[in-house]
């Protein structure tokens, strides 16, 4: 390698060092700082961490109302919050915190990777996705909070990222084996990784049918259940449902659960100009987009408790408001980066490209359904951390879309960086607490 | 089908999503005023919290908020909420209602003055904070 081929090689190295090691300063920074009681479903999420660590057993349903959650993430954060107790370090929630902190900084690594996997040599596109994830406002705030939704994200990419090195390469039982594991392992952290295991699952199955070999296909399905299934019969026996939620479905068609405002979002606008509760409340595309790109229930950086609208802080709502008209950009070039790999995996028949769209579809649509069939006054089930696990989907769609279509160069690359250093220095007072 | 094509392709589907996004909200802002806040408290009041809301009457206090004012009972409790225009209003309503010595039933939230029946619990409160706007 010359001095000259060289250069490229220690910048983007260096480029990549430089990005995770702010992102692990960052998310270190807000898990210190972050109030674990404002978080989402906090107290909930301590009370069966602590049942789970001291008594050994799950929560009734009275005793927590995360107990329809599975267990993973609970006995980790219960094990470091007894450390704490015996050690006398308070907020004994904080190594719960941390641990949030660790998965989310484990999201943008494997971001990073999963681009490195599908388009080796193209170094722009591996950074654009890994910048993008790392200033994910979504991102950003769950790995602060008390709860478990980064530390799943980072199991169900993990398995998506082995799954599609395997279908790359060549599959052996071994990397179905360590992507159920992974999946799994996501699964009994957050039923959310369900969607995306059987979209995995749905794809390894078709490459295996194409190519006539199964065994790499059924490691991955036998292993990932191994790990699920005690979770969903415990859930069948205890609760009346495998997929038992702490609230009732309502009785009646699923179809008249949901007035039309809430599919059609007509107060869209008005994310442009108030993005907080109780604006556009129960409006699906409103909500969660305010939600990704700010703090629609206002559980960030705000005074606590949420007030009503016209009171809170005109810098609060002003901040959050320029989150909104950050995020057009970067949601357009996600979508079209959705379309884009799904188009091009159907063309090419690539099963590797087909992972990532289909696991944020699947996931999109089980998420759909649930806000559906469990509509709510306040609006609490409409979250943009609730689809996390589509961020590598989203992040390494973009980045492919900017890199495709992106005039080629040095000068363009440096443009490209700018914009991406813009992207990030204008959500800076928004992400650091 | 080449990189660049299918990058195209979805890039154009992307913005067909979001103009029609933009086209829904233009169109319900072009054929909707806005309401007011007391209007819109009323309608979640009625819709999303499923209470029967009338007008108020009686409560000259209630009834010189610049906002507005209604009724309506949430769990068993009667409630007059007024609705202020500024945190003046807000202080003008709350100092009219003490004179009578209101004590807990008198609850202010916000540009929201609420005068309660008998003192209320913290899900008759949240019941009106939640619509509160």
């Amino acid at each position: 390698m010359t001095a000259r081929t060289e250069r490229p090689v220690v910048a983007y190295r260096a480029a990549v060092a430089a990005v995770l090691a702010a992102e692990a300063a960052l998310l270190l920074w807000n898990a210190w700082r972050y109030d674990w009681l404002r978080g989402y479903d906090a107290f909930a999420n301590d009370q069966y961490a602590r049942i789970l660590s001291t008594d050994y057993r799950l929560p009734a349903a009275s005793e927590s109302g995360s107990w329809h959650t599975p267990p993973l993430w609970f006995a980790l954060a219960g094990a470091g919050r007894r450390a704490a107790t015996s050690m006398g370090w308070e907020p004994v929630q904080r190594p719960g915190q941390l641990l949030a902190a660790a998965a989310g900084l484990a999201v943008c690594v494997v971001v990073l990777l999963l681009a490195r996997e599908l388009w080796p040599g193209r170094r722009m596109l591996h950074l654009v996705a890994l910048v993008l994830a790392s200033a994910s406002p979504a991102l950003v705030r769950a790995s602060a909070m008390y709860h478990p939704e980064t530390l799943a994200t980072a199991f169900a990419a993990g398995g998506v990222l082995v799954a599609v090195r395997g279908l790359r390469r060549r599959w052996n039982p071994l990397d179905g084996v360590g992507a159920g594991a992974l999946l799994g392992l996501a699964a009994v952290t957050r039923l959310w990784a369900l969607p995306v295991l059987l979209a995995v699952v749905v794809v390894v199955g078709f490459d295996a049918w194409r190519r006539r070999r199964w065994a790499a296909g059924a490691a991955l399905l036998a292993t990932s259940l191994v790990l699920l299934a005690p979770w969903l019969a415990n859930e069948e026996v205890a609760h009346g449902s495998a997929l038992a939620f702490n609230r009732p479905s309502p009785a009646g068609s699923i179809l008249a659960r949901r007035p039309r405002s809430f599919y059609l979002g007509p107060r869209a606008l008005r994310v442009f100009d108030h993005p907080v509760t109780p604006l556009f409340r129960n409006e699906l595309l409103p909500q969660l987009y305010a939600d990704w790109w700010g703090d629609w229930a206002l559980t960030w950086d705000s005074p606590p408790p949420p007030a009503p609208g016209q009171l809170l802080p005109a810098s609060v709502v002003t901040e959050r408001t320029r989150q909104m008209f950050v995020g057009v950009v970067p949601s357009v070039l996600a979508l079209a980066g959705l379309l884009a790999l799904a188009v091009l995996a159907t063309a090419r028949r690539s099963a590797a490209l087909a992972v990532l769209p289909l696991t944020a579809v699947a996931l999109l649509a089980a998420y759909v359904v649930f806000t559906v069939r469990y509509p709510s006054v306040d609006g609490d089930t409409i979250k943009g951390t609730y689809l996390l696990m589509a961020l590598p989907a989203c992040c390494v769609g973009a980045a492919f879309v900017v890199d495709v279509l992106r005039p080629r160069g040095a000068v363009w690359a440096v443009v490209t960086a700018g914009c991406l250093a813009v992207i990030v220095g204008v959500q800076l007072p928004f992400l650091v607490l | 089908m080449t990189e660049r094509r299918a990058a195209r392709v979805g890039l154009i589907g992307a913005l067909a999503v979001v103009v029609a996004q933009l086209c829904v909200g233009a169109a319900w802002s072009l054929t909707h005023d806005d309401p007011t806040t007391i209007e819109l408290t009323r309608n979640c009041l009625v819709r999303e919290r499923g209470f029967v809301v009338e007008a108020t009457s009686g409560d000259a206090v209630a009834e010189s908020a610049s906002g507005g004012t209604l009724r309506t009972i949430v769990e068993g409790n009667l409630v007059t909420v007024s609705v202020a225009r500024s945190f003046a209003e807000v202080e003008r309503l709350r100092a009219a209602y003490a004179g009578s010595d209101p004590g807990t039933r008198l609850d202010v939230y916000g540009r929201y003055v609420n005068l309660w029946l008998r003192d209320p619990s913290p899900t008759q409160r949240q019941g009106t904070y939640d619509c509160a706007y």
